[in-house]
């Protein structure tokens, strides 16, 4: 009996999952779906001994990401509104999948030891430079901090301005002095209903 | 195969056995409340069985603490989610069925791309 | 987050006892994951973001005046930027020493020293802004629904 592959049933999960996404109405579903759906992304990292990159997946989608979106579901609607089906959407779709998995046709095999990636010699000094350089076991933190560290700097601006974007767009009017709970005083402190909203 | 391989084969298909049963309770029955019955607890049952049998494959001790303490975190958190989850739908005002058989919350109802928001029947 | 009848503290009994068994147990972890990221899967993304469950876990449960009493608006605000202000000034750092922007091996008497003690700067300035981020869009989520303002 020939050997399944273990990822084969992640990846038939995967499918179902995000065509459930797609179709379900009711969003509450949905958002424990995606859940569900960066769970099975983790396993198959895990899979793949891409450890560092399960560990994040795990975190931030399984975790702080379904917390978000189901504290956005409640200041929204509970269900999807009906759109009518349209045929163009699912043929962009169907046509830049297909030329996806057509380009994964050229990829060497997982693993190999000739492929190119690891014929760089880039990787050689990586690898040689981890273990002599640094005395830091971790290769992905060396390659991530110090020898790729411009771009996590890059990495770390933008999840700073991700959070400057979400303040300027949620947080209405809100200035250094007021307290939490009570919009109805003027700025200066007195009982005064304000005319405008916040 | 050696007594602990045996001893871990059992433990792995009785674990996954169990949790094909709690998937076949969600599937059956008829409520919320006793379908996170049916979610729960055979689920934390056959994943701690699962556990259990991973520890005696463990390659030395220190896999096996940190396996005890996964466990024992699953112990935890497992009950107390859905113990959460049938507290927020108690709050929320949903019915169990028996209660009152006509009253349905949006809650209750997955509609599959369907043209109804809300399942009448 | 809204809630659409408000339990009362006394209601939640075995959220209270639970959470405030597992609260300390999350931060040490995510301490752990932070600094143990050199010799094991971590660093200073997974580290931020488990850190911030954590408190959006006290949060959820204890009540949004409860968490923004721990961690205020203020902290929030400035810990977001001054984590990439670390990252970048570990980096200018390095070039008043003499060397290049991001070399760490200028930072102690030996380079592999250096190397160590600056990846370990940058991670904990990436931890901070990951952790300050999480907690800002949390807020802002959360103060929505609770303002008149926001939706119902």
């Amino acid at each position: 009996m020939p050997s399944i592959p273990v990822e084969l049933p992640i990846f038939i999960l995967h499918l179902l999952t995000a065509l459930l996404i797609a179709r379900l109405r009711g969003l509450f579903s949905a958002a424990m779906l995606t859940g569900i759906f960066s769970l099975l992304s983790c396993c198959l990292f895990t899979l793949m001994d891409a450890v560092d990159v399960a560990f994040t997946e795990a975190a931030v989608g399984a975790g702080i990401s379904t917390v978000l979106i189901l504290g956005t579901l409640a200041l929204t609607d509970r269900e999807e509104r009906q759109r009518p089906a349209r045929a163009l959407p699912f043929v962009v779709v169907i046509v830049t999948g297909a030329a996806l998995i057509y380009g994964t046709f050229d990829m060497p095999p997982f693993g190999a030891a000739d492929a190119p990636i690891h014929m760089h010699p880039v990787v050689q000094t990586f690898v040689h430079g981890a273990e002599h350089d640094f005395h830091i076991p971790n290769i992905v933190t060396v390659i991530l901090a110090s020898y790729r560290g411009y771009d996590t700097l890059g990495e770390t601006a933008v999840i700073f301005t991700a959070g400057v974007g979400v303040l300027l767009l949620l947080v209405e009017g809100k200035r250094a002095g007021d307290p939490p709970s009570e919009p109805d005083h003027g700025s200066d402190g007195s009982d005064v209903p304000r005319d405008e909203a916040a | 195969m050696s007594p602990v391989d045996i001893a871990t084969l059992v433990l792995l298909v009785s674990g996954a056995a169990f949790c094909v049963v709690g998937g076949v309770g969600v599937l059956r029955m008829p409520d919320f409340y006793t379908r996170t019955h049916a979610a729960s607890i055979p689920d934390t049952l056959g994943a701690g069985l699962i556990l259990v049998g991973l520890m005696l494959q463990g390659g030395g001790w220190i896999v096996t603490v940190k396996l005890v303490f996964v466990l024992a975190l699953l112990l935890l958190t497992g009950p107390t989610a859905s113990h959460a989850l049938v507290k927020a739908a108690h709050a929320s005002g949903l019915a169990w069925k028996g209660e009152d058989d006509t009253h349905h919350t949006p809650l209750q109802t997955v509609k599959v791309g369907g043209d109804d928001a809300v399942d009448p029947g | 987050m809204i809630d659409p009848t408000p339990m009362r503290m006394r209601d939640k009994i075995v959220l209270r006892v639970v959470s405030k068994l597992l609260i300390p147990f999350i931060l040490l972890f995510g301490l752990y994951v932070q600094f143990h990221g050199d010799f094991g899967p971590g660093g200073g993304f997974q580290a931020g973001v488990i850190f911030a469950a954590g408190f959006i876990l006290y949060g959820l449960i204890f009540g949004l005046d409860e968490v923004e009493t721990v961690v205020p608006h203020r902290f929030v605000e400035i810990g977001s930027a001054l984590g990439v202000l670390i990252y970048g000034g570990v980096g200018v750092v390095n070039m008043m020493l003499g060397a290049n922007f991001l070399d760490y091996s200028v930072l102690a008497h030996d380079p592999a020293h250096g190397r160590h003690y600056g990846i370990l700067a940058i991670e904990a300035g990436v931890g901070l802004t990951v952790f300050a981020t999480m907690m800002l869009i949390f807020y802002a989520f959360a103060d929505r629904g609770r303002r008149p303002g926001g939706a119902a």
